[in-house]
C-alpha cells in the first residue's frame, strides 16, 4: 500500500469549524447533501410549474401563481416559461444530482468504504463545497435580476445563447455559474481519484472495493477529463458575450465577423456525453451493491460488472454525435457515431445480467434500500432501452427534440438516478445519522415516487413518439397534437402526485434525525468497512486503519462459524 | 390499424401511434421504430420476467439459504456473455444496418433537379417565422418573379421536393412531425432535406429547436395540392408576385443562389 | 490541518490529474481552432493582417529563459543547494513576470495595429487563446510564490513539491508553444 497519511485534522470545537468551514470529508457530504436536496426541491418546483402549463395553458397556478406571476394574473408567461425549463435542466444536473450523489455520496462512502480516516486533501475538499456554494448564489441571483435568467435551454446552443438570442445578464450569469462549478467539480475529481489509487486500506485491491467506490471513482476521471472542455466552451461563450469575440456568432446579426454556432454543439456535447455518465455511474455502484448486500449474496460477476462500469465510461467519450444527428454532419461522423453508440449496448447488457444474476437464487429482503434497487433496475432498463430509438439516426431524425428524448432521458437520468440516489439515503441514513429511518413511510415513499414516475416519463414517451416536440409554451395550438390532451394531463397529474409524495420522504427524514430509533453499529448487516465503526462515525473514522481480507460482498456463505451470514472485509476469507 | 391511418380516433390507442403518415419515406422510419421497439420489449420483458419473478421466488420467505457464488464460474461468463452478444446483434447490428442503409440509399440520395422533376425550395427560418422561396417561372431563385410565402408551404403530391435551408438569427430546426423528417436550420450554413408526400391534404410545420420566447408559435402550415392544383397556385402566385414583388423590400431579399 | 505523512504518490498524482484537466481545456481550444481554420477559404481571413512576430518570438524566448531557472530550480533543490535554488527560483519569477509583461504589450500592439478583440474570428482566437494561457500563467505564478514559501529543509516531500511546481511550470510553456507556432508562425 502506497499510503497516505494516518493523521489527520484535529477534532473540530467552534461551531464555526465543525458545521461550516469543515475538513471533515463526513460534515462535507452533508453539506452537500442539504445544498443538493435544497436544489431538487427548486428543481421540482420548476418541473411543476412546467407541467401546469402544459395540461392547463392560459389557467393561472393554483396557490403560488398570483405570488410568482403577479404580473400576468398568476399564469405562467411564455418568456418565463423558458426560463423555467432552461433553468429546472441546470438545476436537476448540476445542482441536485452532482451534489447529491457526487458530493455527498463521493464524500461520505469513498473514505469509510476504503478504510481511510479522510480524503487525500481535506482542504480542497472544504473549498470544493465553498466554490459549488459560489456558483449556487450566482445561479440564484441571475433569477431575480430585471431581465431574468438564461432561457435557451439548459444545452444554452448559441447563436440563442449568444446577444443575438439572448440579451441581458442572465446567459451570462448562466455562464459563469456553470465556470465556478466546473472548478468546484475538478477540485473533487482529483481528490476522489487521488484518494481511491493511494488511501485504499492495507489488502484492499481495486476489485475489492465495492462497487460503489468503482461507479465514483470513474465518475471522478470522467470529471477530470471532461469538465474542462464545457469550462473551455463557457468561456469562449461568455468572451462573445462580454468582449466582442465571434466564436459562435453566425447569420445576419454577426456583423462584426463570424464563428461556427455548431462547434458550441461538438464542445457541449464532447463533455455532456460522458456528463450523464458521470451522473448515473455512482447510482449504478450503489445499486450493484445493494441488490448483493439484501439478497445476502455476492454481487453476481462484480468483477465484469466493474469491468463493464469501466468499458462504457470510456467508449461515452466517442458517441457524442449522437445529440447532432439533425445538424447534418458529414455522412462519415454520422455513420460513425451511430455505429459507436451501439456498442454501449454490450457493458450495458452485461452488469444487467449481473444484477439479474444477484438477485437470482437469493434471499431476498425488501427493505426500502433494496426496493429502491429494483426500482433503479426496472425504470433504467426502460429509458436504456430506449436509447436505442435515439442512437439510430433515422429514426432520430423524427424523435430528436420531441418529447421522446425527454421521456428517455429522464428514465435514465432522473429516475434512475433519483431511485439510486434515495436508496443511498435510506441505507446511509443510519451511519451518517446514528439513527433508523421509518420503513413503513419509506416503502409508502416507494410507491408513492415509483409509479407516478413512469406515468409521468412513459406518457412522455407516448407523447413524443406522437410527434410532440419539446421545449413549447402551448402545444395545443398545433391539431396534430389536440389527440395528445388526455396524455398530457396523466403526464401532469403523475407529476404532482409524485411532487406530493416526496414530502412523506421530507418528513421522514426529518423526524428520523429527531427522533428515530437509535442506530447499532451495522443496521443492514453487512460487511463494508463502514459497518465496522460506530453509527455516527467518530471524527477519525476508524482508531486503527483497518486490514482487509476479503471483498465488500462475502454474503451467503454456508460454511460461516460465527452465527452470521456474512463476512466483514477485515476478516480471513472463509472457503466455500 | 386502417382505422388509425385515417385518422378516425380508436380510443386509447390513439396515445400509441404517430402522427399521420404522409411521405413515401415516412414508412422506414416506422418500420424502424417499429422493429426497435419490438426487439427491445422482448428484451424487457425478459427483465422484468427476471425483476419480478426472482424478486417473487427468491423472497427470504420463499427461499431461506441463498446460492453463494461469485458468478464468475466458466458457465455464469457463458450465459452473460451470450446475453451481451446476443442484444448486441439481435438489435444494435440490426438497426444500424437497416439505417444505414435508409440513410444512404434513400434519405442522402438527393435528387437531381437537373435530370429528374423535383420542386426545389428555399427555406428561411428567423425568430418566430418560416419563410419559403420558389422560383418563377425563369427558374432561378433570388429573382424578382420569385414567389415568397411566410408560414405557408405548398407542395404538389408524388412529387419530390428538394429544400435547402438556413436561418437569420438563431438555430431553428424544420420539422414535419408526417413527413417523420427534420433538418435544423443553422445561420451561415445552408442545410438540405428532400421529401415527397403521398396525400393531399393541411398538415402541421413545426420548428424543432429551441429558438427563443415564442418558438411554440412557429407553427407553418403544408398544404399539399394535386398536381393540377398546384400548378393553378404556382401560376397565379407568379404572376401576382411579378405584379407586386418590390425589389426593394428587404423581407423579400433573402434569397441566395441555388448551389448543389 | 496536517500534511504530514502526504505520500510522494498523492503529490503527484494530484498534480498530473490538475495539468491533465487543464490541458483538456486547452485542447478543447486548440480543436475549436483546427476547425476554424479548415473551414476558412484562407487564413488570416480577408483583410486581416498576421500579427508581428517580434513580441510574441520575445515571448516565447523569455518564457524559455524562465522555464530554464525553474529546471535550475529542481536540480539546486536535489542537491540540497537551497540558497542557490532559491536564486534560480527568483529569477524563474522574474522572467515569467517579464513574459506577462510583453504578453500585456503585445495586445497593446495589436490593438494599435487595429485588431480588436471584436474585430472577427481571427482576433477571438488570438486574444482568447492568449488570455486564457494568461490566466493559467497567473495560476503558475502563485504556484511559483508557494514554492519559494516552502523552499525550506523542514519541509516534507520537497523534492516532489518542487518537481510539482516545475511540471506545472513547463506544462504552461509547452501550451505557449503550441499557441506560438499555430497562432502566430504558421
Amino acid at each position: 500500500m502506497s499510503g497516505g497519511y494516518n493523521e489527520i485534522h484535529p477534532e473540530p470545537t467552534t461551531f464555526w469549524s465543525k458545521y461550516i468551514f469543515s475538513f471533515d470529508h463526513k460534515v462535507i457530504a452533508k453539506q452537500f447533501l442539504w445544498y443538493g436536496i435544497f436544489f431538487l426541491g427548486v428543481g421540482g418546483l420548476m418541473a411543476l410549474l412546467i407541467r401546469w402549463t402544459l395540461a392547463n395553458p392560459g389557467v393561472p397556478v393554483p396557490i403560488i401563481g398570483n405570488l410568482l406571476f403577479s404580473g400576468s394574473g398568476g399564469v405562467v408567461p411564455p418568456d418565463t416559461y423558458a426560463m423555467l425549463f432552461t433553468m429546472h435542466g441546470t438545476i436537476m444536473i448540476f445542482y441536485a444530482i452532482t451534489p447529491i450523489l457526487i458530493g455527498a455520496f463521493g464524500n461520505y462512502c469513498i473514505p469509510l468504504m476504503i478504510g481511510a480516516r479522510d480524503m487525500a486533501f481535506p482542504l480542497l475538499n472544504m473549498l470544493s463545497f465553498w466554490f459549488a456554494f459560489l456558483s449556487g448564489v450566482v445561479l440564484l441571483i441571475s433569477l431575480i435580476i430585471p431581465q431574468g435568467a438564461a432561457a435557451g435551454g439548459w444545452t444554452s446552443y448559441p447563436t440563442l445563447s449568444t446577444l443575438i438570442g439572448s440579451p441581458g445578464a442572465g446567459q451570462t450569469l448562466w455562464c459563469l455559474a456553470i465556470f465556478i462549478f466546473g472548478i468546484s467539480s475538478t477540485m473533487g475529481a482529483v481528490n476522489y481519484v487521488t484518494t481511491v489509487i493511494t488511501l485504499r486500506a492495507p489488502g484492499m485491491g481495486y476489485f475489492d472495493m465495492p462497487l460503489t467506490v468503482w461507479g465514483l471513482w470513474l465518475t471522478a476521471i470522467l470529471n477530470a477529463i471532461f469538465v474542462p472542455v464545457l469550462g473551455a466552451g463557457v468561456i469562449l461563450l461568455i468572451l462573445d458575450r462580454v468582449f466582442g469575440t465571434t466564436f459562435f456568432l453566425a447569420g445576419a446579426s454577426a456583423t462584426s465577423g463570424s464563428g461556427d454556432p455548431v462547434l458550441f454543439q461538438h464542445v457541449f456535447w464532447i463533455f455532456g456525453h460522458p456528463e450523464v455518465y458521470i451522473l448515473i455511474l455512482p447510482a449504478w455502484g450503489i445499486v450493484s451493491d445493494l441488490l448483493s448486500f439484501f439478497s445476502r449474496k455476492p454481487a453476481f460477476g462484480a468483477k465484469a460488472t466493474a469491468l463493464s462500469m469501466t468499458s462504457i465510461s470510456v467508449l461515452s467519450t466517442v458517441v457524442y454525435g449522437h445529440h447532432m444527428f439533425t445538424t447534418q454532419m458529414s455522412p462519415l461522423l454520422t455513420q460513425s457515431f451511430m455505429t459507436l453508440t451501439m456498442t454501449i449496448s454490450i457493458p450495458s447488457a452485461i452488469f444487467f445480467a449481473n444484477w439479474l444474476g444477484t438477485i437470482w437464487k437469493g434471499s431476498i429482503r425488501f427493505d426500502s434500500p433494496m426496493l429502491f434497487s429494483l426500482g433503479v433496475v426496472f425504470v433504467f432498463g426502460l429509458g436504456g432501452l430506449t436509447g436505442l430509438h435515439l442512437g439510430t439516426t433515422t429514426t432520430d431524425l423524427f424523435l430528436h427534440d420531441t418529447y421522446f428524448v425527454v421521456g428517455h432521458f429522464h428514465y435514465t437520468m432522473a429516475a434512475s438516478v433519483l431511485l439510486g440516489g434515495f436508496a443511498g439515503i435510506y441505507f446511509w441514513f443510519p451511519k451518517m445519522f446514528g439513527r433508523m429511518m421509518n420503513e413503513g413511510l419509506a416503502k409508502v415513499h416507494f410507491w408513492g415516487t415509483m409509479i407516478p414516475l413512469n406515468g409521468i416519463f412513459f406518457g412522455m414517451l407516448l407523447v413524443g413518439y406522437g410527434g410532440m416536440h419539446r421545449r413549447i409554451y402551448n402545444p395545443f395550438i398545433y391539431e396534430s397534437l389536440q389527440r395528445l390532451i388526455p396524455v398530457n394531463n396523466l403526464i401532469t397529474t403523475s407529476a404532482i402526485l409524485m411532487g406530493a409524495f416526496q414530502l412523506v420522504f421530507v418528513y421522514n427524514f426529518i423526524k428520523s434525525l429527531m427522533s428515530g430509533e437509535k442506530a447499532v453499529n451495522n443496521p443492514w448487516e453487512v460487511g463494508t468497512l463502514e459497518w465496522t465503526i460506530p453509527s455516527p462515525p467518530p471524527h477519525h473514522n476508524y482508531d486503527i486503519i483497518p486490514v482487509v481480507k476479503c471483498g465488500p460482498h462475502e454474503l451467503g456463505n454456508p460454511n460461516l462459524k460465527t452465527g452470521r451470514d456474512f463476512q466483514y472485509q477485515t476478516e480471513e476469507l472463509v472457503e466455500a | 390499424m386502417n382505422l388509425l391511418k385515417m385518422g378516425v380516433s380508436a380510443g386509447w390507442l390513439d396515445y400509441f401511434r404517430p402522427p399521420e403518415n404522409i411521405s413515401t419515406t415516412a414508412h422506414l422510419i416506422d418500420d424502424l421504430f417499429n422493429y426497435t421497439t419490438l426487439m427491445v420489449t422482448f428484451y424487457f420483458i425478459l427483465v422484468c420476467i427476471g425483476l419480478f419473478g426472482f424478486s417473487y421466488l427468491y423472497s427470504r420467505k420463499r427461499n431461506k439459504t441463498p446460492y453463494y457464488t461469485y458468478g464468475n464460474k466458466k458457465k455464469h461468463l457463458i450465459v452473460t456473455a451470450f446475453i451481451g452478444a446476443a442484444v448486441f446483434l439481435s438489435i444494435d447490428l440490426n438497426i444500424t444496418r437497416i439505417a444505414n442503409n435508409d440513410l444512404v440509399n434513400t434519405f442522402w440520395k438527393f435528387p437531381d433537379h437537373k435530370n429528374e422533376k423535383v420542386l426545389r425550395v428555399e427555406v428561411m427560418a428567423q425568430q418566430w417565422m418560416w419563410s419559403f422561396r420558389y422560383t418563377g417561372p425563369d427558374n432561378e431563385f433570388g429573382t424578382a418573379d420569385d414567389i415568397v410565402t411566410n408560414n405557408d408551404l405548398r407542395v404538389p403530391v408524388n412529387t419530390k421536393v428538394l429544400f435547402h435551408l438556413t436561418a437569420k438569427d438563431v438555430i431553428h430546426s424544420f420539422f414535419v412531425p408526417s413527413v417523420r423528417l427534420k433538418v435544423d436550420t443553422i445561420p451561415g450554413r445552408i442545410t438540405r432535406v428532400w421529401w415527397e408526400v403521398t396525400k393531399p391534404g393541411k398538415y402541421d410545420i413545426a420548428c424543432a429547436e429551441m429558438c427563443g420566447t415564442h418558438h411554440y408559435l412557429m407553427k407553418a402550415g403544408l398544404t399539399v395540392y394535386t398536381e393540377e392544383d398546384f400548378n393553378k397556385w404556382l401560376a397565379s402566385s407568379s404572376l401576382i408576385a411579378a405584379n407586386t414583388n418590390d425589389p426593394q423590400d428587404a423581407n423579400l431579399a433573402w434569397g441566395w443562389k441555388w448551389e448543389e | 490541518m496536517s500534511t504530514r505523512g502526504r505520500s510522494e504518490l498523492q503529490i503527484n498524482l494530484a498534480t498530473n490529474i490538475v495539468i491533465i484537466s487543464m490541458a483538456m481545456l486547452f485542447a478543447t481550444l486548440f480543436m475549436g481552432y483546427a476547425i476554424y481554420r479548415s473551414s476558412a477559404p484562407v487564413w488570416p481571413p480577408m483583410g486581416v493582417q498576421r500579427v508581428s512576430l517580434l513580441l510574441p518570438s520575445l515571448s516565447t524566448v523569455v518564457l524559455f529563459i524562465s522555464s530554464f531557472f525553474c529546471y535550475q530550480v529542481s536540480v539546486s533543490t536535489k542537491k540540497n543547494e537551497l540558497s542557490k535554488g532559491h536564486k534560480y527560483l527568483n529569477l524563474t519569477i522574474l522572467f515569467g513576470l517579464g513574459f506577462m509583461v510583453l504578453q500585456g504589450l503585445l495586445w497593446n500592439q495589436m490593438k494599435s495595429s487595429g485588431l480588436f478583440v471584436s474585430s472577427g474570428i481571427f482576433a477571438s482566437i488570438t486574444y482568447a487563446f492568449t488570455w486564457i494561457h494568461f490566466a493559467h500563467m497567473v495560476a503558475g505564478l502563485v504556484a511559483l510564490l508557494y514554492l519559494k514559501k516552502i523552499l525550506k529543509p523542514e519541509t516534507t516531500n520537497l523534492m516532489t513539491k518542487t518537481t510539482s511546481v516545475e511540471n506545472f511550470w513547463y506544462f504552461l510553456e509547452i501550451v505557449w508553444i503550441i499557441m506560438f507556432i499555430t497562432l502566430f508562425v504558421f
